[in-house]
């Protein structure tokens, strides 16, 4: 059966199949995207932490931008192509179109890979309002050396990132009653040295019977042998219990008998009692197999636990609570968050020292960014470099303050606030000295937009420039994370729309290159129905452009 | 678009002009909002410049749904389909900003139970 108006466009409405086909699919692309849009208005007006506001590098954004619309004009290019009939035409254009998608995902892999590598501390604690300043960077790599961590090449094998928490693991014991995560039982595995032992510190009895012995070295099948024990176990235990209450109900309704309601009759106390004898005729039947295990450490050794793993509220100084309920004990070591620091934000001290009518200049002067004697991998630091980045700060403000008032503009709550990567660079080449910076605000040499910056050009960039370092004490970090979802709203919704935006743009090109390297046979018998096919695809094509060009003002510019 | 060859030779030099305009009003947006003497409203974003970025915006994606999709050719049918999501797009960003007027949910940031309340955390429900 012939299938009609696959080529040519029915007269009523003047479309072809496939053209509706899209059309609507686009439709409900629409209200995908606009559910996505209207997501990120809702977290965005409802925000409860200042917003981070024109924070992406525009540079990448922008070249997208460009890549994309350029591979607009192309697409419909070799739509006209097929349409005149010039397939080598045909051929170029779409191989540039493809060529735009790839160089587009290249863009955006750099720019998420310089997010993924880019940590963020939320402080806690302090005075006179909660300390919420927020420091940003680069995380050291470091390596311990016995108890202490030192500083570490890049490259060195033992060296790890230093946000780790460095616990001195003394015993383990694992959870029976939900399966242990292999990861983390690994992990342990892994990192214990060699000649360290981790045996089972009890025999493992189930019902009299021993089913693995004290001394038994941990491994993934043991562990798994006794999970399988303990399953068992309770699931004999269940089905005695059951049995015990079956046969209970049974003679009530035998002794007492059912009403014409269908519920059985007896006196409470005689139930109770009933109950009693129970639990005491099948208490010795049961199996009560222990819902955990103990394994003992020869050597105490130090455990370098991800803070991922270990949720905040479960962390004490002589225990760590894993996620799967594995319990380490121990001693909590020093474990600070050693970093270099490229912007420091102190919106949210002053958010909430406003709300409290306290003047956030006094706040953030009593956060613990300014006011903390330095230490780093053990060295004395006899300054606070950060102090000094915001005393450069303030007068590079009073500067801007001076220059906006003469034109009757005020700073912004981020020019107060917020000392960006790009304004570090610049302190940091005046000797953090604010009166170095105040006279180079006065020439207007203290810095540019950065704009065209490559060297910065998916964030600051850490093998260029040098950093103030900084570490942080475990017991001041609040809220720790890289610049991924989970920081803050604003980063999932950027990671959400971008992405589900960039596996469009990877489904695109699949179909175009299709058309691309398998359209020759199509052409040759009815290159009218390819030219249609390149159009409907080239319709998708548009709309990822259309999306990208309200994507690149909402996320990068606003 | 119906597409004769003749149409299609002439609506290239026009493609060419579109993809010009869509980069030259991209570099507007870029500048709208980095350069100061362009940066209308307060000094920083704000409400101005949101409303400016959205309407380059706009304008651009209208050129690429006309012109690059050929809505300027097409019938009612196609109209119908897009004007239908584009109209339940906006209901979702009014449904917010419905929210946001409610008194019911705007008036108690202060709930006893503080499940706006910034400073007291939620507590649980006791069981």
């Amino acid at each position: 059966m012939e299938i009609p108006f696959v080529v040519n466009a029915r007269k009523d409405t003047g479309l072809f199949n496939s053209k509706v086909g899209i059309w609507l699919f686009l439709a409900s692309e629409v209200t995908l995207f606009g559910g996505l849009f209207s997501g990120y208005l809702f977290l965005r007006l409802f925000a409860d932490f200042p917003w981070p506001e024109r924070t992406l590098p525009v540079l990448p954004g922008l070249i997208n931008t460009f890549v994309l619309i350029g591979s607009s004009v192309t697409v419909v290019f070799a739509w006209a192509a097929l349409k005149m009939r010039e397939w080598r035409k045909f051929q170029i254009h779409m191989s540039i179109t493809l060529a735009c998608a790839a160089l587009f995902m290249v863009l955006k892999g750099i720019e998420y890979n310089a997010k993924f590598h880019h940590q963020a501390v939320r402080l806690s604690g302090g005075s006179p309002v909660e300390d919420f300043a927020v420091i940003e960077g680069h995380v050291h790599k470091v390596k311990l050396e016995g108890d202490h961590l030192v500083h570490a090449d890049k490259n060195d094998q033992e060296a790890f990132y230093a946000n780790q928490l460095i616990f001195k693991a003394e015993s383990v014991t694992f959870a029976l009653k939900r399966p242990a995560h292999e990861a983390y039982l690994q992990m342990i595995l892994d990192q214990a040295p060699e000649g360290v032992e981790i045996t089972l510190a009890d025999d493992y009895k189930v019902g009299g019977e021993v089913i693995l012995e004290k001394g038994e070295p941990l491994s993934v099948e043991m562990m798994d042998q006794l999970e399988a024990a303990y399953l068992d176990a309770i699931s004999k235990d269940t089905k005695i219990r059951t049995a015990f209450e079956k046969a209970s109900w049974k003679w009530i309704r035998d002794e007492k008998g059912v009403t014409e309601q269908g519920t059985y009759v007896v006196e409470m106390d005689l139930w109770k009692e009933r109950r009693k004898e129970d639990v005491k005729n099948y208490s010795p039947l049961m199996l009560r197999a222990p819902a955990e295990a103990e394994f003992a450490i020869s050597a105490p050794f130090n455990l370098r636990l991800d803070p991922d793993d270990v949720p905040p509220g479960l962390r004490g100084d002589s225990q760590m609570t894993l996620r799967d309920d594995t319990v380490i004990k121990g001693q909590l070591l020093e474990s600070p968050i050693v970093m270099a620091v490229d912007a420091i934000d102190f919106r949210h001290t002053a958010m909430r020292a406003e709300k409290e009518g306290i003047d956030p200049m006094k706040a953030i002067e009593s956060s613990w960014v300014l006011t903390h004697q330095p230490k780093g991998h053990g060295v004395e630091h006899s300054e606070n470099t950060l102090k000094k980045a915001w005393e450069c700060h303030q007068a590079w403000l009073s500067f801007e303050t001076e220059r906006l008032e003469k034109k009757g503009r005020k700073p912004t709550d981020q020019d107060k606030y917020r000392i960006n990567w790009d304004q570090m660079i610049a302190y940091q080449q005046l000797d953090f000295d604010p009166q170095k910076v105040r006279s180079a605000s006065d020439d207007g040499t203290l810095y540019e937009t950065h704009l065209f910056d490559l060297s910065g050009f998916a964030g600051a960039n850490h093998d260029k420039h040098h950093f103030p370092e900084v570490e942080i004490p475990r017991e001041k970090v609040g809220f720790e994370s890289t610049f991924t979802p989970k920081w803050n709203t604003y980063y999932a919704i950027y990671f959400t729309i971008t992405g589900l935006h960039g596996l469009h743009v990877i489904g695109g090109a699949i179909v175009l290159g299709y058309y691309l390297f398998f359209g020759r046979k199509m052409y040759e018998s009815n290159p009218e129905w390819l030219a249609n096919r390149v159009e409907v695809g080239g319709l998708f094509w548009h709309f990822v452009d259309l999306v990208w060009i309200f994507l690149f003002p909402i996320l990068y510019l606003m | 678009m119906a597409g004769s060859i003749e149409e299609v030779k002439k609506a290239k030099k026009l493609y060419l002009f579109i993809g010009t305009l869509l980069f030259v009003f991209t570099v507007i947006t870029v500048l709208v909002a980095t350069v100061e003497w362009l940066d209308f409203g307060d000094h920083g974003f704000d409400g101005i410049d949101a409303t400016i970025g959205l309407a380059i915006a706009t304008f651009k994606a209208s050129l690429v749904m006309l012109i690059f999709m050929h809505l300027n050719h097409e019938k009612g049918l196609i109209y119908f389909f897009y004007g239908l999501a584009i109209f339940m797009a906006a209901a979702c960003m009014i449904l917010i900003g419905w929210t946001k007027a409610d008194p019911i949910r705007d008036g108690n940031w202060e709930r006893a139970d503080g499940f706006y309340n910034l400073e007291k955390p939620a507590t649980k429900p006791e069981h």
